[in-house]
């Protein structure tokens, strides 16, 4: 079986998450600026953007996090709407949870504490490649172990959106390709992604649709394809080469 | 179908795991044994000589409880590492977790945050009760030595010290989780500390709301407990504090508010807790559990004043400093207070000292109203003001039936306690420590 799925039609797919008019300021920087996109059912979306555009921000205002300044995100369907920590797991980026204790304790503590789903235990430690660090502390991982600890904590977690915040940070090229092998597969079993990328290409391997964000504002919301389209429509812009030039002509 | 167990307990054991991983922790266990041996080795020999070692006079030992001679010196040990130590093993377990991000992971899980800070300080007082352990080693060496031991007294200054560590712990909780940054928080606990030390110092110099306010803080409270008087409403307050601290920690450990709102949230917290201490100021009852009852009359005064209806007004004309004010509250006042149903006290006095008041009439004067008749005495003794007492109510002072207190003098020297305090207990949490730091490493 192919891992790696086709892109999904939003349209078809109910979304799990709205967000709308989502705005955040710290002092006189405006850090997110009416923001609004949705998270459909099964897709994995990269929210694209450079350092300093607000990923972070809007990630932690969506998980609740951060308190945003206005702006609403609603949990469910439409027809039924659900608690935040029902729905969406929040993985940070920068993290060193538990310092002192090894990958192992803090795998069964997912388990236990967040009620993780044990079926998948194996298979993270596989195909992360966890299991050299099982006996190891999470405070003496090198950041790249640290990161592929953390993302195997993430997918454990039972909540059916998961918001990773820099997936790829720290990983080397084979081990950012396992990562998002890893990504695809778990969404096919029904998982909803959200990740944050500042690596553009990265994006374009793993993500179905995508939010782009730059300045706190997003400059465009969907497929590769949609996003092409929305692109070239721009005056001045001739139909894009690849998903850099999308990018840079959205943003 | 996806079955686990409760997360709470797996919250006390990740709590536990990571008080085992504190270096703070250790230090604390660690230097505890040393702190308790000091304190005992220099108490019991203070009782040897106060017991009429080295042919000196007998006289003092006669009339010693262990309580003030042994247990009360003993647990100042606990006292300073309440102090000076536990704050920053509280910091550390509770600012750990912001600093390394785990608060944020965590703050997504199922329990509350108040459950969460419930784990923290339930672990933080475990950990505080192992530390417990000299004292409990300096127990048996003192009945190996021929020492007496009355239980009561033992579990009330045990008590107070298990208080004021919970009071320790839950200010160390709340001021962790409203200061970002661990150093920030240590600082306020200490000042803190300190301050209810100089509230202390004032209200000795100038009475009056000072002195009602200091009754509250917690060296007064562990005063009474090491004393051999538990008082409710004191530890209705401690309690209080402790509900209120955990409760402001969780309203400042949650995601996603703004500080606005936990600012609003934790003065409204504040102002209802400032109701309950105001009303668990007016809880009177305590129970005297001192093996010589020395904050009660004996049994048949506290029968004959217990009898005595409507409300003994006094006036003591003293003023905060004069040793008189001091005698009168320790040695009758207090008494009183615990015997009868309705009391009230009035301090009169210009200055804090009285030095410059002596010559002024009716300075030293000891006013005392009962069902519309008044009588002076200027003695302060217990004596004198039982029998004013009695004398303003018609009644017969009841015949004293009780033998005095004979006291426990011992001659002992402490044997064994310095190896013990000083080598062993050193070399034992070094070897844990050794042993627990290599298996996680």
């Amino acid at each position: 079986m192919d891992e790696i799925g086709n892109p999904l039609d939003s349209h078809i797919r109910p979304p799990i998450v709205t967000v709308s008019g989502l705005s955040k300021r710290y002092g006189s920087v405006i850090a997110l600026d009416d923001v609004a996109f949705s998270i459909h059912r099964g897709e994995i979306l990269g929210l694209i953007g450079p350092n300093g555009a607000g990923k972070t921000t809007l990630f932690e205002c969506v998980a609740g996090v951060q308190p945003a300044d206005r702006g609403t995100v609603v949990f469910g369907t439409g027809y039924e709407t659900a608690r935040r920590g029902d729905v969406l797991f929040y993985l940070p980026d920068g993290i060193a949870p538990w310092p002192d204790q090894s990958v192992e304790w803090a795998l069964k503590f997912f388990l236990d504490f967040f009620g993780g789903r044990r079926d998948l235990v194996d298979d993270m430690i596989n195909r992360l490649d966890i299991a050299p660090l099982r006996r190891k502390r999470i405070g003496a991982l090198s950041q790249g172990q640290r990161k592929r600890a953390l993302l195997a904590m993430g997918l454990l977690t039972p909540q059916p959106v998961l918001l990773i915040d820099e997936p790829f940070e720290g990983l080397d090229l084979r081990q950012s390709r396992e990562a998002a092998k890893t990504l695809r597969w778990h969404a096919s079993l029904g998982r909803t992604l959200f990740l944050s990328i500042h690596q553009i290409m990265d994006a374009g391997h793993v993500c179905d649709r995508f939010v782009l964000l730059s300045g706190g504002r997003v400059g465009g919301e969907g497929t590769a394809d949609e996003l092409a389209s929305l692109a070239g429509s721009r005056p001045g812009v001739t139909a894009p080469a690849d998903f850099e030039e999308i990018f840079l002509a959205l943003t | 179908m996806r079955l686990r167990s409760h997360p709470w307990p797996q919250l006390v054991r990740k709590e536990w795991r990571e008080l085992l991983s504190s270096r703070a922790w250790w230090v604390m266990i660690f230097l505890v044994g040393p702190l308790v041996g000091v304190s005992f080795i220099g108490a019991v020999r203070t009782y040897a000589e106060a017991s009429g070692l080295g042919g000196a006079s007998a006289g003092v030992g006669e009339a010693f409880s262990p309580l003030d001679g042994i247990w009360a010196p003993t647990f100042v040990a606990y006292e300073i590492a309440a102090t000076f130590l536990l704050p920053f093993v509280a910091i550390r377990l509770v600012a750990g977790d912001r600093q390394s991000g785990a608060l944020k992971l965590e703050g997504q899980g199922p329990m509350s945050p108040f459950s969460r800070m419930g784990a923290k300080a339930l672990v933080l007082f475990g950990g505080w009760c192992l530390a417990g352990f000299p004292a409990l080693v300096a127990g048996i060496l003192w009945k190996t030595y021929g020492g007496s031991a009355y239980p009561p007294e033992l579990a009330s200054v045990a008590l107070g010290h298990l208080l004021n560590a919970g009071l320790t712990i839950a200010l160390a909780i709340a001021i962790a989780s409203i200061a970002e940054n661990p150093s920030t928080a240590a600082i306020l606990v200490l000042s803190f500390t300190v301050g209810t030390w100089i509230l202390g110092f004032i209200a000795s110099l100038r009475g009056g709301m000072w002195e009602l306010i200091a009754k509250f803080t917690p060296a007064a409270m562990l005063d009474k407990f090491q004393h051999g008087l538990i008082p409710l409403g004191t530890s209705l307050v401690a309690l209080v504090f402790i509900a209120v601290s955990l409760g402001i920690a969780s309203l400042w450990i949650r995601l996603g508010v703004s500080t606005r709102r936990r600012a609003f949230e934790s003065a409204g917290l504040v102002a209802a807790a400032a109701a309950l201490v105001v009303a668990c100021a007016f809880v009177h009852p305590s129970w005297d559990v001192s093996e010589n009852r020395r904050h009660s009359f004996p049994e048949a005064d506290q029968e004959a004043l217990a009898r005595i209806q409507g409300p003994l007004h006094i006036e003591a004309h003293l003023a905060p400093e004069d040793p008189r004010r001091s005698d009168l509250e320790h040695q009758a006042l207090s008494k009183l207070r615990r015997a009868m149903p309705s009391v009230e006290v009035r301090y009169v006095s210009a200055t804090s000292i009285g030095l410059f008041e002596q010559t002024s009439a009716g300075y030293g004067e000891v006013w005392y109203e009962l069902g519309g008749k008044r009588a002076m005495n200027r003695l302060t003794t217990e004596e004198a003001v039982l029998e004013t007492i009695y004398g303003l109510a018609g009644i017969t002072p009841p015949k004293e039936t009780e033998p005095s207190f004979a006291g426990h003098p011992l001659i002992a020297s402490p044997r064994g306690a310095a190896v013990v305090f000083f080598g062993l207990w050193p070399a034992i949490v070094a070897g844990f420590g050794v042993f627990v730091f290599r298996r996680r490493t």
